[in-house]
């Protein structure tokens, strides 16, 4: 068993203490009776990088969903690292961010997220379980919402808006403080103009 | 040049080159202006994303009930309203971020914000001016 403090699931508030065995991970906010856990089988991939709060362990499973866990340690990844390899046969990829400052680059289509990667190396991701809805929003324009607090009952006060045993969609950035609701992305090649949309038609009639 | 016409080059930036460079307070998840990198940080699903100054084109904030959206526009192609505005990419091709909106029951801070970007952008454009003086 190796057990780790001060650690947020999918961006909780709450801190909570996260737990690893050969079976599985868990994850408990402090004063909380109920855990959260994953069994070992499920882990798909695994991710170690540089985090707000610390640093993240980003688990793929294999049903598609994204887990994170932050406020690592540095020096925690050595034994995490173990922990993925010995018990769940699982590497525990370093993942290093672009911190380039651009805002230009690839915004590409994994399994289970969008990584918007500057110079091969990812800026950010956004998990599709966090996308409310998408727009063309204009020519070459692209609009991504993400759902907010409103749209889900108000349980921030609990362990920060996280369910326990059933994963709800949409809710890594709706207790955040600053909470992102909306991005637009500007995408080349991706919308016709009317004139060219025309041209097309007829080329087809 | 030949034309007589000035030609804008595209000058390339950079905010940090380690993690490590990030200012500490990037733990709180909060959006952060760091005028020392001219880079503002803005929290992306936990991450800590930085957007050079030289990316953002403005930042603006609008009251709605309790809340503050706070909506950053960013440089990209296509915006510029003539052909003599428009700014010099390095990769017109590439996908780019164009605008990113948060919001915040934190009003004083959201509004304190908008105000540091636009200040910290006024600076850079200002700075800007001055070098393409001295070379002339």
């Amino acid at each position: 068993m190796e057990a780790f403090e001060n650690i947020h699931l999918d961006l909780s508030k709450a801190a909570g203490k996260c737990r690893f065995a050969e079976t599985g991970l868990g994850w408990r906010p402090a004063g909380h009776q109920e855990t959260w856990t994953l069994d070992g089988r499920d882990i798909r991939q695994a991710q170690w990088s540089r985090a707000a709060r610390g640093y993240e362990v980003k688990i793929y499973t294999r049903a598609g969903a994204v887990i994170q866990l932050d406020g690592f340690q540095h020096e925690d990844f050595d034994r995490l690292s173990k922990v993925f390899k010995i018990w769940y046969s699982v590497n525990l990829e370093h993942r290093e961010h672009a911190l380039r400052g651009w805002n230009w680059g690839k915004a590409e289509f994994g399994k289970a997220e969008l990584a918007f990667n500057v110079q091969s190396r990812p800026a950010f991701e956004i998990p599709y379980s966090e996308v409310s809805n998408t727009n063309l929003a204009g020519k070459n324009e692209v609009s991504v919402e993400f759902s907010t607090a409103q749209e889900q009952p108000d349980k921030a006060n609990t362990a920060g808006n996280i369910d326990l045993n059933q994963k709800k969609r949409g809710k890594k950035t709706t207790v955040a403080a600053d909470q992102l609701v909306e991005m637009r992305f500007y995408i080349p090649g991706t919308a016709l103009s009317k004139k060219e949309k025309k041209v097309k038609e007829e080329e087809e009639m | 040049n030949i034309n007589g016409t000035e030609e804008k080059k595209f000058k390339r930036f950079e905010s940090y080159k380690r993690d490590n460079q990030f200012p500490t307070k990037i733990d709180s998840l909060q959006i952060l202006v760091d005028p020392k990198a001219s880079t503002v940080i803005l929290p992306i699903m936990g991450r800590p994303v930085p957007f050079h100054i030289h990316t953002i084109k403005n930042a603006s904030t609008t009251p709605e009930g309790d809340m503050t959206f706070l909506r950053i526009n960013f440089l990209s192609p296509g915006q510029g309203v003539g052909r003599k505005d428009e700014q010099p990419f390095e990769d017109p091709q590439a996908h780019f971020v164009r605008s990113l909106t948060f919001r915040s029951k934190d009003i004083d801070r959201m509004d304190r914000i908008s105000q540091q970007i636009t200040e910290l952008k006024k600076e850079a454009v200002r700075r800007e001016q001055e070098k393409k003086q001295m070379e002339d």
